[in-house]
């Protein structure tokens, strides 16, 4: 780490501005003690490395990254997840060096499961999740974001060739609705027990609204739900369509999962049957001139799915009670296409630390010079070494 | 780009196709996995998908380059 000073905090939030340290919006200047005392809250040691960040290759310290947390707003509270989101990405399976080199605009998407979702928060699962409003939610996401681009030095053009990007990459987080979903808890399917916690992370677009109105006395309703689903998965457009590999993140409403749980179906039937139902005839592909479709000597009719692996469509309930269902498709690609990664969620390291304190809060603004914390890596980011 | 240094790395003579879009890109990873100046032929944008004649004539133009390099007739 290296120090930025500045004379004030308007002055620091300039200069993080004009070093290409920010995600374009304002940040919390995060000055030695700030980042010291959201370290301590992990419980553990700052020079901990939690992985390895590409195409920067820098390394995700605790220090680092309880920096990027500082700077994104986050409470003490919430870097628990923060931390386990960093390690999460960090697995080689997940690609981020790709990820954060495509063209496409997938962006980490962290599903916050178990009790975390209370004690690190609350992080939100219901009404807006996905939106504005929710501070946990959108601190922990633009965490993992401001760490991926000042430890993992994406920039946009430079070194993250995201054509458009997508607004879930300043961030992109909620939580499971657990109580009120039919399902088991997301996390128990990779593995955890229930009271366990876990950051579910997959790399997704954006989502896409996906509408059913349904009708209790309509026994095709369940079907016609998947059905649904299953179409918006298969868009022709999506990358899914083409590479027919990586995973499908599908957040349902409690409206949503209650047609499906009155029909019988376990989260695993669902998986099933949507990897059964999404799919494209040769025809649709060779209408939108897939260059990926390399069998068009067969049948028109002849059914391509847009998934080898049903295990790969991650669904659990979250949002409020309607008519909509997301669907976010992915990038696919990598040397890995895109799966699923997780890491537990850590609480009891935690601890508490008098954050108001380092916040200054309550007291007067001071005009001594602020130091301001610095990642080398960041430095090499910005091209400045 | 990686592959190219992966493969300069074992000590196999390479060199990046890369298209102008992508060339300040090529050098932030160059300069990141601490081989700056491994050779690159600069391309222009887009290649894919440009058709059978265009890429016929970017293959003729780059050509001598991708020579003149692996020959040390010059560096870049």
């Amino acid at each position: 780490m290296t120090l930025l000073e500045a004379r004030s905090e308007a002055d620091a939030l300039e200069q993080l501005h004009a070093l290409g340290l920010t995600d374009g919006l304002p940040v919390v200047i995060p000055t030695p003690e700030r980042v010291a005392m959201m370290a301590l809250a992990t419980g553990l040691d700052p020079d901990l490395e939690l992985g390895v960040m590409g195409p920067a290759h820098g390394v995700a310290s605790v220090e680092k990254v309880a920096t990027a947390a500082v700077m994104a707003g986050c409470l003490p509270d919430h870097i628990p997840v923060v931390v386990a989101a960093v390690r999460a990405v960090c697995q080689p399976e997940f690609d981020l060096t790709e990820m954060q080199s495509t063209t496409h605009c997938t962006a980490p998407l962290i599903v916050v499961c178990g009790p975390a979702r209370h004690q690190c928060g609350e992080v939100a699962s219901g009404f807006g999740a996905l939106g504005p409003g929710h501070r946990a939610n959108a601190t922990i996401g633009r965490a993992l974001r401001l760490a991926m681009m000042n430890i993992g030095g994406a920039r946009p053009g430079v070194s993250d060739m995201a054509l458009h990007g997508h607004p879930g990459k300043f961030t992109y987080c909620l939580a499971e609705d657990t109580e009120n979903s039919p399902f088991p808890p997301l996390h128990t399917t990779y593995g955890y027990a229930e009271d366990d916690s876990a950051a579910i992370v997959v790399g997704a677009e954006a989502p896409h609204s996906t509408l059913f109105t349904g009708d209790a006395d309509n026994p095709e309703s369940a079907s016609h739900l998947l059905n649904v689903i299953a179409a918006v998965m298969a868009n022709p457009g999506s990358n899914n369509a083409h590479l027919r590999h990586g995973a499908i993140t599908v957040i349902m409403n409690p409206d949503h999962t209650k047609v499906l749980a009155r029909a019988g179906l376990t989260r695993e039937d669902i998986q099933a049957e949507l990897a059964a139902r999404a799919t494209n005839t040769a025809a649709t592909l060779a209408h939108v001139g897939s260059v990926f479709h390399v069998d068009r000597e067969g049948p028109p009719d002849e059914l391509f799915p847009i998934l080898k692996d049903p295990s790969r469509i991650v669904v659990f309930q979250a949002g409020g009670k309607g008519l909509y269902t997301m669907v976010m498709p992915s990038w696919c690609a990598g040397p890995h296409q895109n799966p699923v990664v997780h890491a537990e969620i850590d609480l009891d390291q935690a601890c508490e630390v008098p954050w108001a304190e380092a916040l200054g809060l309550g007291q007067s603004d001071s005009s001594d010079t602020l130091g301001v914390g610095q990642s080398e890596t960041a430095d090499v980011a910005g091209g400045a070494a | 780009m990686r592959d190219s240094i992966t493969t300069a790395r074992q000590g196999i003579p390479s060199i990046a196709l890369v298209t102008d879009a992508f060339w300040p890109q090529g050098d932030f990873v160059a300069a990141a996995t601490g081989m700056p100046a491994v050779p690159r032929v600069r391309l222009p944008h887009p290649v894919a998908g440009s058709g059978e004649e265009a890429m016929t004539r970017v293959a003729n133009d780059i050509a001598p380059q991708i020579i003149a390099i692996l020959t040390g007739a010059t560096s870049n």
